[in-house]
């Protein structure tokens, strides 16, 4: 029986490009002093996998770089995104970065703690409870 | 031009738009616990696209498992999330079998 990689190359690509671009938007958003300069490039990366992928002969090589091309794409605006959640202090702002550290200047929810670092409990927090941990921010 | 990896791409995009729904409604109504056995499943998923001869239709199978094992990888910071209020939080959750022995693993997040 001949077995059929499409499915393997196509997920190995959704997942890496997926995994990749999700710790990178939150690295590099938090160290870029100009956020348009990274969106710039991966935007570009974007479009240069795109057309490879519509240019290789190869069924493997135009999947897996159609993939990660459109999640370059999606990446573009996830870094824009990854601002807006340091805005509402749902990602830990970097008071090393200028453009951070006006965020936590002018945006009252902005906040060097991060949030998500912790497990569940399987309870909702209070109000007070929420203070507290917002208390222990440096 | 090979328009294949452009549509697939395009296809993976709504794929993951749809891990966004899945991830946020299956915590809030089963919870993060579930996390096995939604990685077995996109496991299962990725397995069964090899014996698939359908291009589409192996790369599209193949899509959806890879988004099951990613999402099954977001459920934990998920569930932290409702924990926090950032989502509606549901205490009634339907615990998956063998919770007991799950509860006791590291749920992996990426």
């Amino acid at each position: 029986m001949e077995l059929n990689s499409l499915g393997l190359v196509a997920a190995l690509a959704a997942f890496l490009s997926i995994w990749w671009g999700h710790v990178a938007v939150r690295k590099i958003e938090a160290v870029s002093v100009k956020l348009w300069q990274p969106m710039v490039v991966v935007f570009v990366l974007g479009t240069v996998f795109t057309g490879i992928a519509l240019r290789t002969e190869s069924r493997h090589l135009s999947a897996a770089f159609g993939i990660a091309g459109m999640v370059f794409f999606w990446d573009t605006f996830e870094l824009y995104r990854q601002e807006k959640r340091a805005k509402r202090g749902h990602a830990p702002a970097n008071p090393n970065n200028p453009r951070h550290s006006k965020i936590l200047k002018h945006y009252p929810d902005a906040t060097t703690l991060d949030w998500l670092d912790r497990n569940p409990r399987g309870k909702q927090y209070s109000v007070e409870e929420l203070a507290k941990i917002k208390a222990t921010e440096k | 031009m090979n328009w294949l990896g452009l549509l697939l791409g395009l296809a993976t995009l709504f794929i993951i738009g749809l891990g966004f729904v899945w991830v946020i409604r299956g915590e809030r109504y089963f919870g993060y616990l579930w996390w096995p056995y939604a990685m077995g499943f996109g496991i299962l998923l990725i397995v069964s696209s090899l014996f698939i001869n359908n291009d589409w239709a192996s790369a599209l199978v193949g899509v959806t498992g890879a988004s099951l094992v990613w999402g099954s990888t977001e459920l934990k910071e998920q569930a932290v999330r409702a924990e926090l209020g950032w989502y509606p939080f549901n205490g009634g959750k339907l615990a998956p079998p063998f919770a007991g022995i799950i509860k006791k693993w590291r749920a992996p997040h990426l």
